[in-house]
């Protein structure tokens, strides 16, 4: 509760900021869009010369399409502009104020910046995988919503892990920025089901950078292809992950602490 | 002449001094440099799969073949200044670059030739790398790996000199970032970077000859392939030199404008 | 145009177009739809020249126009209104040839390349300003026999402290022998050993090389150090030019009157301003015209074991100057 309290606030900041550029607003609405009709167009020239991707159908191509919007747009509202922060604040020696607050640091810095209109993703996203799901005249029983919205919470959870652990490498290595540009071509990655890549790569994917757990597994689950195994594999991930990426964070906090003492 | 051959040495020396500061970051380009073209390699080698090993006029050989190549035309003729232009004029970065009495797109180029030179050194690797994952089949007649040499030259010439361009609306346009998205986009199709052109629906084929597109990445790609005739290349270096002399006029008559542009809203 | 002037600026004005914004929430959200402007005259209709080899401080306080009339001076801004000419060319046209007889320091910003040594960022400039490798040469060792800059050549930028950096800072920006120097801030953040260092390379280099120099500072030591004559604008005005001394005289109408007493703790209120009182020490403001009578009357009146009278500092008059409000 105290947390969506603090979000709610950083979230009010974050958009009173943006406010002044009204431009903004209106280029990530053309950025989403552009976003989406180019993803489109791909799907489609590589569907007029095939009518199956390694099992997928242009429908669900489609919704996998809507997944990934909606994940870049969950990353993009609040944990990379935050982590962002974080690794700015490092080297600036201004994680002090964040540390020095009443309230945990971690929270702090993981919901500090708010990126308001990366929402635009995060309401296109959606309607994006309706839209397919309509298409495919598939209704959507209790059972794969279930699935679905585990899914996605444990693959959030482990994007933000995984953010965090990134950026938290800060503490030791000043010079980390050009870590995240890895991070944007493998998330690049994600737009196509991450079965149709040669096994090392597969496995880079998943376990390296798990991007196939933020995109390909909710996606598996929104078209009910998803194996019990990924499911449970997801969330024990996103539990492990949350709890270690905590002990890294604090492992750097002092480090850092020693380090500016 | 020979003063800017001066300019071009010293400058060019400084740079690589520059970019050797940074070694650690070439290997993170790297990954970024491989990856993009794996992506679309992979799933078009996924579509040859589903029918039977051939999609259009490529078997999976000569799929891998374009991707490699399309990697290192496509690295030699890119260049990131368009995304640093918005940069440079909303910081007032761009003012000490004014003051000098050197037009600014030299410094460009000779910073962007510097780090060619420089990631040579993962760019091989990159290929070997690819060729020992993907098997290749590479032939193409003698003419045409001479002649891919000017091909790429032009190329790069052309898509420097049509971007530099287009990034001086920075100096009207506050956030530029929606307007690179959609040249990206535009280019990723027409280019030839997502998928080979003659896979790409007739419309948009030819889209790509008449704008610059073609010309600046899959027009030597697909020389070096050995699948152009040579009316084909000939057709194709009169296309280079057009657009070449376009994006140059262009240049002169937008330059002083764009810069007096920067001197109203405060540098 | 006359031959003697290098600068000179006339009815030169700038102004800029801001985006108006309320706080709050609602009023955010209504500048998404309809934005409303404001016009600020950064500089108004400023007039003045600057002769060849004069050194003139241009002051005023943070806000005031400096940088943007600098930069209308130096090239980078066009003026809105009025003329400018420096060396006869017109600035915002930066024909090579201008170019090439100007340089621009601003204190904060750095045009060194950070991860390369100076000698390397100095070789970048012999390049874009073409300058004979000779002469090149020469002028290198003549800045760094100047500025004694010793090995600081050849370490990396990063590695050098703020002081040494801004000492080949400068040297970078004058390897072209310029003619006219544009100084904005050049002593800022520097210790008093630095700052004093500078000061007398300044004068030393306008000496030299006949050069212009046009200098803003916070500092007024690098003022009265350098300048015999200053520039003052304040809200994009001119307020005054002329003499350093004149300055004072036209700003600051008091005089200040310290007094060794026999007694402690008298009131001299009726005399004039007590500014301070310590112990036996008082310190009083008087008007200046009335300073002779009242500095008589002092030592006719009281116990007085010592008295001196003195003008204000340059900072306390300046400090008067920018706290009146323009008419």
């Amino acid at each position: 509760m105290r947390i969506l309290r603090l979000f709610f606030v950083f979230f009010r900041i974050g958009l009173m900021n943006e406010l002044q550029y009204r431009a903004n607003f209106f280029v990530q609405l053309l950025k989403t869009a552009f976003n989406i009709t180019w993803s489109l167009a791909a799907v489609t020239v590589v569907f007029s010369h095939t009518s199956d991707l390694n099992g997928w159908q242009p429908a669900e191509l489609v919704a996998l399409l809507g997944v990934f919007v909606l994940m870049s747009g969950l990353i993009g509202v609040v944990i990379q502009p935050s982590m962002e922060r974080l690794i700015e604040d490092v080297r600036e020696g201004t994680l002090d104020f964040a540390l020095t607050k009443p309230e945990e640091a971690q929270i702090l810095v993981s919901i500090g910046q708010v990126r308001v209109w990366r929402l635009v993703d995060v309401v296109v996203g959606p309607i994006v995988i309706g839209a397919a799901l309509y298409y495919m005249g598939r209704g959507i029983g209790l059972e794969i919503a279930l699935q679905f919205g585990v899914t996605l919470l444990a693959g959030s959870v482990i994007m933000y892990s995984f953010w965090l652990m990134l950026s938290t490498i800060a503490f030791w290595f000043i010079r980390i920025e050009n870590i995240l540009i890895v991070f944007h071509s493998m998330f690049e990655a994600a737009r196509w089901p991450i079965t149709i890549y040669p096994g090392w790569l597969r496995t880079a994917l998943t376990f390296l950078v798990p991007v196939a757990f933020a995109v390909t597994v909710p996606s598996e689950a929104i078209v009910g292809r998803l194996s019990e195994g990924f499911l449970y594999g997801a969330v024990a991930l996103a539990a492990v992950m949350l709890v270690g990426s905590r002990w890294f964070w604090r492992l750097g906090v002092k480090q850092y602490s020693g380090a500016s003492a | 002449m020979s003063r800017f051959a001066d300019i071009y040495t010293t400058l060019f020396k400084i740079s690589v001094a520059i970019m050797l500061q940074y070694r650690a970051v070439l290997v993170i380009w790297l990954i970024g440099l491989v990856l993009q073209p794996i992506i679309y390699l992979v799933v078009w080698l996924t579509v040859a799969e589903a029918r039977g090993g051939q999609v259009g006029d490529f078997d999976k050989a000569g799929l891998a073949a374009y991707y490699i190549v399309l990697m290192i035309v496509n690295h030699a003729t890119f260049d990131w200044h368009m995304y640093e232009m918005g940069y440079r004029v909303r910081t007032g970065a761009f003012s000490p670059l004014l003051l000098q009495p050197l037009h600014p797109i030299h410094r460009d180029i000779i910073e962007n030739v510097a780090y060619k030179f420089i990631t040579l050194s993962v760019m091989l690797p990159a290929i070997l790398l690819l060729t020992w994952l993907f098997e290749p089949s590479f032939g193409a007649p003698i003419w045409a790996v001479a002649a891919f040499v000017p091909a790429l030259l032009m190329a790069f010439l052309v898509r420097f000199f049509v971007e530099w361009s287009l990034a001086l609306s920075a100096f009207w346009i506050t956030d530029t970032s929606g307007l690179n998205q959609m040249y990206v986009i535009a280019a990723l199709f027409l280019t030839g970077q997502m998928a080979p052109l003659s896979l790409m629906p007739q419309w948009v084929q030819s889209v790509a000859g008449v704008l610059p597109f073609r010309w600046m990445v899959a027009f030597p790609v697909e020389l070096l392939l050995g699948r152009l005739s040579p009316e084909q290349v000939f057709d194709g270096f009169l296309m280079q030199a057009l657009w070449l002399g376009a994006g140059l006029a262009v240049l002169a008559l937008t330059w002083s404008r764009a810069a007096r542009r920067y001197s109203a809203v405060g540098a | 145009m006359s031959d003697t002037s290098a600068i000179r600026l006339d009815d030169l004005s700038k102004t800029y177009r801001v985006p108006v914004r309320e706080p709050g929430l609602a009023a955010a959200l209504k500048s998404i739809v309809r934005r409303q402007h404001r016009e600020v005259e950064a500089v108004k209709q400023i007039s003045y020249e600057v002769a060849a080899g004069e050194i003139v401080g241009f002051l005023g306080p943070n806000g005031a126009g400096k940088t943007t009339a600098l930069k209308m001076l130096s090239g980078l801004l066009n003026p809105t209104a009025g003329e400018v000419r420096v060396l006869g060319h017109e600035p915002f046209r930066r024909d090579r040839d201008f170019l090439r007889q100007i340089t621009l320091v601003m204190g904060n910003r750095n045009q060194l390349v950070w991860d390369i040594p100076v000698s390397d960022s100095f070789e970048r400039n012999r390049a874009i300003y073409r300058l004979p490798q000779e002469e090149f040469r020469r002028t290198v060792d003549g800045l760094a026999e100047l500025l004694d800059l010793g090995d600081l050549l050849d370490k990396p930028v990063r590695n050098l402290s703020l002081g040494e950096r801004m000492k080949c800072e400068i040297a970078a920006a004058l390897l072209h022998r310029p003619k006219i120097l544009f100084l904005d801030e050049p002593t800022i953040g520097l210790d008093v050993t630095m700052q004093r260092r500078l000061r007398r390379f300044i004068k030393e280099y306008n000496k030299r090389y006949e050069a212009t120099v046009l200098l803003t500072s916070h500092y007024m030591a690098d003022v009265e150090a350098l300048c015999h004559r200053v520039v003052v604008i304040h809200h994009g005005q001119l307020l005054f030019d002329g003499n350093l001394s004149s300055l004072v005289e036209r700003f600051s109408p008091h005089k200040t009157v310290a007094l060794d007493l026999e007694q402690e703790g008298m009131d001299l209120s009726a005399y004039g301003e007590v500014v301070s009182t310590d112990g036996s020490r008082v310190t009083l403001l008087v008007r200046k015209e009335e300073a002779a009578r009242i500095t008589g009357q002092l030592l006719a009146d009281l116990p007085v074991i010592d008295l001196t009278v003195e003008e204000p500092s340059i900072e306390e008059v300046i400090e008067q100057v920018f706290a009146q409000e323009v008419e």
